[in-house]
Parts: structure tokens; sequence; C-alpha cells
């Protein structure tokens, strides 16, 4: 079973089959564009609160513009590959490309995913996707500049953006979206078919089956916005009207409209695809550190199932104000508000899971606890959004930049970096320094929080979004002094994540070398020795228990019984 | 059966919203530009509610959670309860919280938001008294035509003020038609709390009513391009009288001298748009 045959250099680090080597490649892409998108939100900021000002010198403004004044092109460029960037190529990699791989095998007992060579592929061509994306920044035009929605006519080049990089986009997304689907088959074969005996569906970790969901939803919709991406590339490329209709439409029956129900269909359960692993993993990492089963973990999964389907089917609250049938809006608000019933539950469980408990505070503990907190704010913000007559007011201002900030940035990331924190002395078999964890926490929760709460203040108070100049208008003079004292926290929101860089450069190097089981889980990749070995598991483990049997009465003397271990009789 | 009751217990909430205005809790704590339209306190309204429900369930949350990490928290002699969350008693309690959600949240917030839709922004204005205005954004500009003394659009008389200038009178119901001439633009007035996206090949519509008179701005909230951050325009809210006398100043004239429109000074980023872009007026039905 196992494959511990030589192998060479590029067979074991770069051209490698198996699912943890790939899951660290694709953690440092992830890592890798989350400083690059990073960056770019702070040069936006930079831009948002002096706009008049050149980028300073730490900023490297003169480095990427003339003098350091950006162009309204720029400027929108900016924003166009932050957005791409933070969801495709930072998030998607280091939630679902890198734990997505590393947990899903070890946690159900495999060896390995079901086709090894597929997932190798999956990597490169998410590779080959990165290269097509940074090569726009190496032509004339620059990157795609039409917003991370690219709504056409806008995006094809009779509305107006005619350089190549909003071609090279479209691509590098539709190679992504490959990758992505890749990935997400594997995933869904391994889970269904390569449990270990004993692990039914009921016994996996709620880590398992968020990452489980999303691979489902991503194999349904991903397919979708790639179709929406390629009939795009065509109309950039050879000529087709398929999304241009109006004054600039030399053909009839071109519709606008098309590619923005073709890409909420794909982007509203993307946010779903992105969240549901982050919830999965606080659900799971909250019962390890409450030493006490996950409360209702059988109903957490069947609220995660809900969302599943009820996420396909509200992306009209995206469209309330593009004139479509006032009939969808209804229907549409009816079900985006119903997502408020398992999301409610979520909350539910998981203070029924530390209610009682034996709490420790350790760093992955506290990001997953604060995201109880920005999930809390930013899903409760949603209801404004869901709402019709609401949102006609707060559609495309601030608040929905700050809202979704909130769900997609806060909360994913703060359960990703939980994951981080936790599952680091499994990937590297060193630990992390648990001070410098804590400081990266309460610095990151602190910021953060000023950041994107101001930005739903803002919102408020009116602001549009993807604003080059805000002091363009009168009636936002209000909000000017927030955008600079916005900025201030967002840049120590950025630079403090090189706390977390270092620590976790340093402790890959210099770390303490931590034993099997530091945090005494029960989940069956603690079982094994770290680091490792190609092939996971000497033998195939067989799965007694649930993964939440945490201070069960009938175990003695130590509060966790790992899953593969029989439950002694009491 | 159950839909009878349903629809009595809708009622009755209704009638309870109805008579509730909502203070704001102040947790925006920067105030929204004033608002000076007839029908804008209704979202102010709707969004006052939803500031109370997510105060008051977020307090709950956190609260808790501040709570439970003081009197949980690991301890020497202190051991965690073993209880798995799926007892029957557990399970009810749940099934509780979905029920409070969905009638303190999702019936309410649905309710309110379906009454304004129906009372307001979907129940357009009739009758002689209603102006009506077509609006066509373009890169990067407003353009609006107003029907002229004939009442009929897309004839010679209609009323083309220059770019980016709107005038309306106080307390007469506007209805705008829009369609851009080139990609998505979105038409936002602060003030009155109202937003209508602009696409291409559709003719969308929208109204509101002024109660103030004054001067202000109207915003594009769609990316439209490099220019979409000053794609600016002016909204002059005035008196019957004055609204007259600007349509007249703005008439086309018997004469038009193709000279006076030499040196005026053009926005060159902008798109040429064609001279006659009206559409004959689209009837709500």
């Amino acid at each position: 079973m196992s494959e511990n045959h030589e192998q060479t250099f590029w067979t074991k680090y770069i051209f490698s089959t198996d699912h943890k080597v790939i899951a660290k490649q694709f953690l440092w892409l992830g890592f890798f564009f989350l400083a690059f998108g990073g960056f770019q939100a702070l040069l936006i900021r930079w831009q948002l609160a002096y706009p008049e000002q050149p980028i300073p010198w730490w900023l490297l403004g003169s480095l990427f513009y003339e003098g350091g004044f950006m162009s309204p092109d720029n400027y929108n460029a900016l924003f166009t590959m932050h957005g791409t960037i933070m969801i495709f190529w930072a998030i998607t990699p280091m939630i679902i490309g890198a734990f997505g791989n590393f947990l899903i095998p070890l946690q159900i007992g495999a060896p390995d995913m079901a086709f090894p060579k597929l997932n190798m592929i999956s990597f490169w061509t998410m590779f080959l996707a990165s290269v097509v994306l940074l090569a726009s920044y190496f032509i004339p035009d620059g990157p795609a500049s039409g917003g991370w929605t690219s709504y056409p006519p806008l995006s094809t080049p009779v509305g107006g953006i005619s350089g190549e990089g909003q071609t090279l986009w479209a691509l590098a997304l539709t190679l992504g979206g490959v990758s992505t689907l890749m990935g997400a088959i594997n995933y869904i074969i391994t889970v269904v078919r390569m449990r270990a005996p004993g692990m039914t569906y009921f016994k996996m970790p709620l880590s398992v089956w968020g990452l489980w969901l999303t691979s489902i939803l991503n194999a349904i919709f991903v397919p979708i916005i790639a179709a929406g991406l390629i009939l795009l590339l065509l109309d950039r490329t050879i000529g087709t009207q398929f999304f241009v209709a109006g004054g600039l439409a030399t053909v009839e029956g071109g519709d606008p409209l098309l590619f923005q129900h073709v890409f909420w269909i794909f982007g509203h359960p993307e946010v779903y695809i992105l969240i549901l692993p982050s919830w999965g993993i606080v659900s799971e990492l909250l019962a390890v550190f409450s030493r006490k089963p996950a409360f209702g973990a059988k109903v957490t999964a069947i609220c995660m199932c809900t969302i599943v389907v009820l996420s396909s089917i509200v992306w009209g609250h995206h469209m309330y104000t593009t004139g479509m049938s006032p009939l969808l809006g209804k229907t549409f608000m009816f079900l985006t508000l119903l997502i408020s019933i398992p999301s409610a539950i979520f909350f539910l469980n998981w203070l029924g899971t530390m209610w009682r408990g034996n709490l420790h505070f350790d760093t992955p503990m506290l990001f997953a606890m604060s995201v109880l907190w920005v999930f809390g704010l930013g899903g409760l913000t949603g209801l404004y959004n869901a709402t019709v007559t609401a949102d006609i007011y707060f559609h495309s201002t601030m608040f929905v930049v700050g809202h979704f900030h909130y769900t997609m940035a806060a909360s994913v990331l703060f359960g990703g970096m939980a994951a981080i924190y936790f599952w680091f002395p499994k990937m590297f078999g060193k630990k992390m320094n648990p001070l410098l964890g804590k400081i990266h926490f309460w610095v990151s929760f602190i910021s953060l929080n000023y950041v994107f709460f101001n930005m739903m203040v803002q919102g408020y108070a009116g602001q549009h979004r993807r604003l080059f100049n805000p002091s363009e208008y009168e009636f936002l003079a209000p909000i000017n002094d927030l955008n600079i004292s916005i900025t201030t926290f967002a840049m120590i929101l950025g630079f403090s994540q090189l706390i977390f860089l270092f620590n976790f450069i340093n402790s890959m190097i210099n770390g303490k070398k931590a034993e099997a089981n530091p945090w005494k889980a029960n989940t069956l990749e603690w079982t094994i020795e770290t680091p490792i070995p190609h092939g996971n598991f000497a033998t195939t483990p067989t799965v007694y228990n649930g993964p939440h049997e945490y201070s069960n009465p009938a175990v003695k003397d130590r509060d966790w019984i790992s899953q593969s271990e029989p439950m002694p009789n009491s | 059966m159950v839909i009878n009751n349903m629809n009595f217990w809708l009622k009755k909430i209704k009638s309870k919203v109805q008579k509730i205005t909502w203070t704001t809790w102040g947790i925006w704590y920067i105030d929204p530009p004033k608002d000076v339209s007839l029908d804008g306190y209704r979202i102010d309204n709707v969004i006052q509610y939803t500031d109370t429900l997510i105060t008051i369930y977020f307090s709950i949350v956190i609260l808790a959670l501040i709570f439970f990490v003081f009197k949980y928290r690991s301890r020497p002699g202190h051991k965690a309860v073993y209880d798995k969350g799926e007892s029957k008693k557990h399970v009810l309690a749940t099934i509780a919280m979905g029920l409070l959600v969905f009638f303190s949240v999702d019936i309410v917030i649905e309710s309110m938001a379906f009454k304004d839709l129906k009372e307001a922004f979907w129940n357009f204005p009739k009758g002689k008294n209603v102006l009506k205005v077509e609006v066509m954004p373009q890169q990067y500009a407003w353009n609006f035509r107003y029907a002229g003394p004939d009442g009929e659009f897309a004839t010679d008389d209609d009323i083309v003020p220059s770019q980016n200038q709107m005038h309306i009178p106080v307390d007469t119901p506007v209805i705008i038609q829009i369609a851009p001439f080139d990609v998505i633009h979105s038409f936002f007035i602060p003030n009155f709390r109202v937003k209508q996206d602009a696409t291409p090949g559709m003719i969308n519509a929208m109204w509101f009513q002024a109660v103030e008179t004054g001067n202000f701005e109207i915003a594009c909230a769609e990316l439209c391009g490099n220019g979409h951050y000053r794609m600016k325009g002016y909204l002059t809210v005035e008196t019957q009288e004055e609204f007259e006398k600007w349509l007249v100043d703005n008439a086309p004239q018997e004469d038009e001298d193709d000279w006076d429109d030499w040196g005026a000074e053009e926005d060159e980023d902008n798109r040429e748009i064609p001279e006659h872009w009206g559409w004959t007026w689209k009837e709500i039905k």
C-alpha cells in the first residue's frame, strides 16, 4: 500500500503526487498571492485616503507609478486584481488547495487522494494560470481593469477595455477553474470511495464535511463561470457580441444581463465555497479546545448541506437594481433570508460547544473564536443586502465592501489562520511560537475590525465603491477623515502579517520539534508520526469513534480518545 | 388552512410594523445624506429595524462568548461536561432558534420590504401631474431628455439640457426611464435613497418625489471605466415656476445655429453620442 520507493528531487518536491507535498505547494502559492493581493489593498487604501499625494517610498510608489501618482486606470486595475487574486489565488489555494489536500486523506484514513496524478496536474494547472495572470503585468496596457466581476460590455474591447490584460484575466480564470474542477472531483471521489473502515459520513470530522461540500459546489458551479468566461473570451478575441447590446452593438441579440446571471449563479455559491471549509474547521477546533464534543455535530453537518442547496438559488440578490423582474426580486429575497436560519443554528452549536467546556486559549482557538465575531457581523449585515429595499440604497456602496470582507476575507482568512496554527505541527513537524501567534492574532483582529466596520459606516454614509477619488463628491465630505484612519489601520493590518510570516518561516527552521499529537486531538491525522511518510498510514486504520469524543467519562485518565482506538468498556 | 393562517399572521405583523417608528441605534455613527424624498424614509426604516435586530443578536452571541470565556476557562480541577448536544431538549432548542429567527428576522423584514415595494417603489404614479424624464448615461456623463410641449418623447421639441444637469420640480412625482448608450451605469441619488442600473439593451424605470428644494449630487454607482469616479450629475429641485422657466430656457431654438457649439467645451474622453438619442416612452402596465 505505501509507496516508499526511491524518489528523485523532481518527483519528490516538484512533480509530486503526494497529497501532503501538493498541499504545501498550494499553501506557498496562496501565501505568495496573499502577500501580493494584500499589498495591492494597501495601495488602494493609500489612494482613497490621500488621492492627491504621491505614494510613499515604503509602499514602493515610484517603483510602480511615475512619480508615485497612479492614474484612474491604474486604480481600476488595482482593485480588479486585488479582488481576483484574493479570491481565486490566495484564499482558494490556501483553504481548499492546501487544507483540502492535506486534511481529506489524513482525516478519513486514506493513503492518498483517489487520483494522485490528477491532483498533481491540478496544482500545475493552477501554476500555469498564475503565470498567465502575472504575465498581464508585463504587457503595455497592464492588467485587467473591469472589476473582479468584469461586467460586459465594459470588459469587452468595444466597451472601453481593449488591452490584452483583460483577455489574460479571463484566460487565467478559466485555467484556474479547470484546476479547481480537477481538485473538486478528486476530493469528492476520495471522500465517497476512500474512507477507512468504520468511517461513516457522520463520523467524518466537520472539517472534511466543509471541504467535501465545498468541492460539490465547485464541481457544479465552476463549469458555469467557465462557460461565461469563454463567451467573454470570444467577445474579446474574435469579435462576437454575446454580451454587447445598446449603442455599441453592431448585431442584435447580445445581452449584458446574461453575463451577470452566469457570473452570480457561480458567484454566490463561491462565497459559500470559500466559507464552508472555514465553518467546518472552526466547528472542529472549538471542540478540540473546549475538550468537549462538537455540539449537535450532525445538525451542523445538515445545516451545511442546507446552505449548499440554498446558496445555489439565491444569486439574484446581487442583481436587485439591474431591472430584473420584480417577482424574481421577491423570490430571491425570501430564499436569501432563509439562509439566516441555518446560520443562526451554527452560532447556537458553536456556543453550545463552548458551553460547560474546558476552554484552552491557544492561538488556533483565538482565531476560531474570532470567527464567531467576524462571521457574526458579516452574516448579520448580509440581512441589509438581502432586503430589496435596503439594497436599493446599499448596493454598490462601501457597505457591501465591508460586508463581504467580513465574510469572505475575515471569516475565511481567520478560519484559515486557525487551521495553519493548528496543523502546522503536523505539516512541518515543528511548533510555532505561541506568543508571536497571539500578538499576530490581537493586532490582526483589532485592525481588521476597525477597517471593515468603518467601511460599512462609510457605505451607510453613501460612499459608493470603486472611486478613484472620493473627494469628487460633496456629499462624501463627512467621511474623509474616516478614509484616513481606515488607511492607517489597514497599514497596521497589512504589516502585522509580517509577524506571522516571520513566525511561520522561523518555526519551520528553528522551531521546537512537535510531538505526534500536540493538541491531544482525536482525528486520525494525529495518530501518525510526523513527518508523515508517503502513503500515510502504516496499516489502514479502523474507525471506532466519532471525531469529538472529548472528556468521555468512559475514558480514564485523559480527556480524549483517538477515532481509531476502541472505546474501553465502562 | 395553513395558508389562511399564514396570511392572518402576516397581516397582523404588518399592522404592527406600520405603527412602530424605529429609532436608530447609532451603530453606523455617520449619518447618511439627508433624505429629501417622499419614500426614502421607508428604506431608512427597514435599515433601522435591521440595525435593531443585528444589535440584539450580535450582542447575545458576543455576551455569551465572553461569559463562556470567563466561566469555562481551563483551570486546575475544571473539567468539561461530556455532552454531544443531540438530546431531544437540544434539538427542540435548535428548532426554537430556527423559528425565532424565521419570525423575528425573515418574516418581518420580508413583509416590511414587500409593503414598501408594493406601496411605493414598484407603485408607479399615474396621471397628468407626473414628470417624465429619459436618462441616457454614457462614458462619462449623464444625458437627460424632457418631453417638451407635445408631451411625447423622441420628437423635435424634446428638451435636452446640457449634460449632467437634471432639474425637477418639488412635490411632483418623477418617473425616469433609463437606458445607457454604451456600458452599464447606475443612477444613484444618495439624498433620495434611489438607485437604478442602466443596462444596455434594456429600458429600466424608477420613480421618486422630492419634498424639499435644493441641489443634490447624482453619482454613477456601477464601474463604467476609468472616468467612473468623476461621472457626476447635478440634480436641482426647484419650485414649479422656476422649473417651467428652466424648461423654456432650455427649449430647442428654431433657427439653430451650428456655430453656437463652436468652442463649447466637451470632455474629450467622453464618447460621441448620436444627436437624436431619445426613445418613445415605454408605457408601464
